[in-house]
């Protein structure tokens, strides 16, 4: 096992090599430079009061990796940074080596797709439109749609098993629903990376590991770059190829799951006693949290 | 509250005033015997008061008194929507005269212990007849008397002149409002009604009404033969005097704006019920008709006595 | 609820449909009024009232169009479903200069002076209401109520001070005016050309509308320029506000009506919303000046068009308020 990184200035999961880094165990660490990377950033909503501070993070294409960290530790805050939807006051985010700012929105829309936490408004859009709308940094200045794009838009409910709400209003479904269809139009925009916010906090345990077997399989076979802020760590552990603790503001721990996995790693982060187990079936690591008292 | 209290105050005051003063009914020609203090609220009556040489009994006109110009100088107390009702009480009136169909004006004055004589003056009789209570308030009945017959006279005169020019139809009209369409018209049995008939003319609107608002296409239905806009006030100004004509002249179905008959005239005297009737008969009259030979074209600005 | 694909031949067609509901109402109004004009044996008189009544079905068309555009406008900006183009104050603004205009200035430059009130009202609710270059949808809605009450009180103070004869002008100007004796063909051609660019304009933005609503970030993840939407939106359907409100007055309840009704008939994709709304307000305009002309003739008094609206308005906005409260909205 490779020395844990405890440096919270400098955390790369990917960099081959790098002192404190990860070991070449780690699959696909070969795969060369990073491809989305965040570089000592820093923000604050208001002044004197930064939720992010130099928080450096690298991520190679092709990879699953879960952002985890306790309540209020900038994990939101971060993915929006990330997105492009939030401006850093302090260094900068690049994909595939450009910064943020150079790449005009329309074509930043189509390689990058963003799933939020919560998506209430009771607008009176179907699931199907709303997939749709995940094709509108696709479709033309008046917004008409093709087949293409219609195409796209069913395929995205079939893999997010939502196709049977196509035709229904978004707010009469359930949250878990509603969720798998917001997920779907990340697909349907047919992007490089996707950022999701929490996406599974609604979900039952099929769903869970529906929509992480799925992101899987877009990492896997159609080498997409997923980020996904979690809760859940036992859930990331077993389908993460990177996990990022986050700890106020900055990045606590870096690298695969069982490097991050570990109660030396967590307990201090979350202020909580944890246990860490093995899974004898997959060989990753899952959480017991002991009970308070 | 207050204005209770000050109505009590003033009541009393006036009250005391007023038994000194007067008994419920003075008979005829006892009035000249104490000081005559005159209330008027209404700007017809303040000119025929001072037609009657009572000008300077006059202690407190409406603000709209402006006619003659020495009514400038007495103190205004406000207008039939809001009187001053202090300064009606310092002036000290013995009697109030005032054109209004309002029981409750009335009523507040005679509250404040003011003898108030209700007017009317909605046609020339009732104007007439208005005169002649006017002048057995005041103990004028002479003048009174005078000025109804110079009235007449004068009536009568521009009646003869225009007996044989025809009666061609006429709308008497104020200018639209900015931005509407709809002017307001005199209708029949108005006062303006019955100078268009002394000036030899026929109403172009048919019905009797006070003063209907009607609309342009109301008007091009009615195709009048001769158009008079009274511009007063704000609407004499230059550049609104221009829009208005510059209204009209669109409408070229109307005989009047055809033949170039439409008038915009400026004067203020045309609608008060007073003793420059006989004047606004003969102005209308002369626009109304055009100047036949030798005779000289009507006055372009208005010219009291 | 329209699920088939927005082709550009289906936005033809229905656009042209739109159209063609517009053409036919204002043909109708045009022929159709208190007077028999059929009767008459002059010509002259029936041309001249055909030209009044084309003057008005042309002002209410771009009127109706103008403020049912902006009331969709300030609906997707503000993200709430009872906003209305006076909300903002915009209207009060341009109501108030066109008042002073003619009192103390000259009356022919009132329209010049609508225009100023509506364009420094703008200029004052954003600076007020932005913060870091963002529109915020609540103090936006606040900054307007303020500022209505505002020029209410100054338009009450310039009533209290004039003569009785203008202060039945000024109340009867509030209530909105079609027709007029004195046709400004070329303030309609200003106002129908901005209305038209608006359109268009909107017919644009009307993808990142959809967006906006659903969520800021959601339509900010999707590439529209979120902040940038909120301004031109604002101003440009400030200015369309104030040009009609310099045209015919103050009218209300026509921005509310028109988006809603079309939204229980289309949807909420502002995509189809834009270009009915447009053809729907001038139609429903034209509709209550119709109506207005024919209560004429049978009462003999006009009502002007903004009693109408606003009585067909009010329960409308009732009717609204008590279904709105059985689902629950969330402003994000």
């Amino acid at each position: 096992m490779a020395a844990k990184n405890r440096n919270p200035v400098a955390a790369n999961p990917d960099t081959p090599g790098a002192t404190g880094g990860l070991s070449a165990s780690a699959p696909g660490s070969a795969k060369g430079a990073p491809y989305l990377e965040a570089d000592g950033v820093g923000f604050a909503y208001t002044p004197g009061a930064p939720v992010l501070q130099g928080l450096t993070m690298a991520l190679a294409r092709g990879r699953l990796a879960c952002v985890l960290g306790p309540n209020g530790s900038g994990k939101t805050t971060l993915l929006r940074i990330l997105v492009g939807l939030l401006v850093p006051s302090e260094g900068r985010v690049r994909l595939a080596g450009t910064p943020l700012e150079a790449y005009p929105r329309g074509a930043l829309a189509r390689r990058v797709a963003y799933v939020p936490q919560e998506t209430l408004a009771a607008v009176g859009f179907t699931a199907l439109e709303t997939v749709l709308m995940g094709r509108s940094p696709h479709t033309g200045a008046l917004g008409f749609e093709s087949s293409g794009d219609w195409h796209a838009a069913r395929e995205a409910l079939r893999r997010t098993d939502t196709e049977r709400f196509a035709r229904r209003n978004l707010e009469e479904l359930s949250g878990g629903e509603r969720q798998r269809v917001i997920i779907a139009r990340a697909l349907a925009q047919e992007p490089d990376v996707i950022l999701l916010d929490e996406p599974t906090s609604f979900l039952d345990i099929k769903h869970q590991h529906g929509i992480y077997g799925l992101l899987r399989r877009l990492v896997a076979e159609e080498g997409k770059t997923v980020v996904a802020v979690s809760h859940d760590l036992s859930l990331a552990a077993a389908y993460a190829d990177r996990l990022v603790l986050v700890s106020e503001g900055r990045v606590a721990a870096a690298g695969t799951p069982h490097e991050v996995i570990r109660p030396e790693v967590l307990s201090p982060v979350y202020e909580t006693p944890v246990e860490v187990r093995t899974d004898e079936a997959t060989g990753r690591p899952y959480v017991l949290p002991r009970p308070a008292g | 509250m207050k204005r209770t209290a000050l109505l009590v105050l003033a009541g009393a005051l006036a009250g005391g005033l007023a038994g000194g003063c007067w008994e419920s009914a003075p008979p005829e020609g006892a009035a000249e015997s104490e000081p005559l203090r005159i209330l008027s609220l209404t700007p017809s009556v303040t000119e025929i008061l001072f037609a009657l040489a009572l000008g300077d009994n006059i202690v407190g006109r409406s603000n709209y008194c402006n006619f003659p110009p020495q009514a400038g100088k007495i103190p205004a107390v406000g207008d039939t929507i809001h009187l001053n009702l202090e300064r009606i009480v310092s002036l000290e009136p013995t009697v109030a005269f005032v054109v209004t169909k309002r029981a409750d004006v009335v009523k507040t004055l005679e509250g404040l212990g003011i003898r108030t004589v209700a007017l009317e003056s909605d046609t020339m009789a009732e104007l007439m007849q208005t005169i002649e209570t006017i002048g057995r308030e005041t103990g004028r009945t002479g003048p009174a008397g005078t000025l109804k017959g110079d009235i007449q006279n004068h009536l009568d005169k521009v009646r003869r002149r225009v007996e044989d020019l025809g009666r061609p139809k006429v709308l008497f009209a104020f200018p639209m409002a900015v931005g509407s369409s709809n002017m307001m018209v005199a209708g029949r049995g108005t006062f303006v009604d019955e100078l268009l008939n002394v000036a030899g003319a026929e109403n172009a609107f048919p019905d009797t009404a006070d003063w209907p608002t009607i609309t342009p296409q109301r008007v091009i239905q009615l195709a009048p033969d001769v158009v008079i806009v009274n511009a007063i006030g704000k609407d004499a100004a230059r550049d609104r005097v221009d829009a208005i004509r510059r209204a009209w002249e669109n409408w070229t179905s109307v005989p009047a704006v055809a033949n170039g008959r439409v008038y915009i005239l400026r004067d203020e005297f045309l609608t008060i019920p007073g003793p420059s009737v006989g004047l606004a008969a003969d102005r209308l009259s002369r626009v109304i008709h055009r100047p036949g030979p030798g005779e000289t074209d009507f006055v372009q600005e208005r010219d009291r006595p | 609820m329209n699920i088939r694909p927005l082709t550009p031949r289906r936005y033809v067609l229905a656009l042209a449909g739109w159209v063609l509901l517009w053409l036919i109402v204002s043909a109708v109004a045009v022929v159709l009024g208190a007077e028999n004009i059929w009767a008459w044996d002059s010509w002259e008189k029936a041309r001249d009232v055909l030209t009044l009544r084309l003057y008005g079905v042309l002002t209410a068309g771009a009127v109706g169009a103008a403020l049912a555009l902006a009331g969709l406008a300030f609906q997707a900006l503000l993200r709430n479903p009872l906003a209305e183009p006076y909300i903002l104050g915009v209207s009060g603004g341009a109501g108030l200069g066109v008042i002073l205009s003619s009192l103390y200035l000259t009356v022919m430059a009132a329209p010049v002076f609508g225009f100023v009130g509506a364009l420094l009202t703008v200029a004052v609710v954003y600076a007020v209401a932005q913060r870091r270059g963002r529109l915020e949808p609540y103090t936006l809605l606040l900054t307007g109520v303020i500022m209505n009450a505002f020029y209410g009180a100054a338009i009450m103070l310039v009533t209290a001070l004039v003569s009785p004869e203008r202060r039945g002008e000024i109340a009867y100007w509030m209530m909105g005016t079609i027709s007029t004796f004195d046709p400004r063909w070329w303030l309609v051609a200003v106002v129908g050309g901005l209305v038209l660019a608006a359109a268009v304009l909107f017919a644009f933005l009307a993808k990142g509308f959809n967006l906006v609503a659903v969520g800021e970030d959601t339509a900010g993840a999707l590439g529209v320029p979120v902040d940038r939407l909120r301004l031109v939106t604002f101003v440009v359907a400030s200015l369309v506000t104030g040009a009609s409100v310099a045209l015919a007055g103050p009218i209300g309840f026509v921005g509310l009506i028109c988006p809603h009704l079309l939204r229980m008939a289309l949807g909420p994709d502002h995509r189809r919303l834009v270009p009915a709304v447009v053809c729907f307000g001038a139609s429903l305009l034209v509709v209550a000046d119709l109506v207005t002309r024919l209560l004429e003739g049978i009462g003999g008094v006009a009502p002007p068009v903004g009693v109408l609206t606003a009585m067909a308005g009010g329960p409308f906005f009732i009717y609204l308020l008590r279904t709105r409260w059985r689902r629950k909205i969330e402003i994000r």
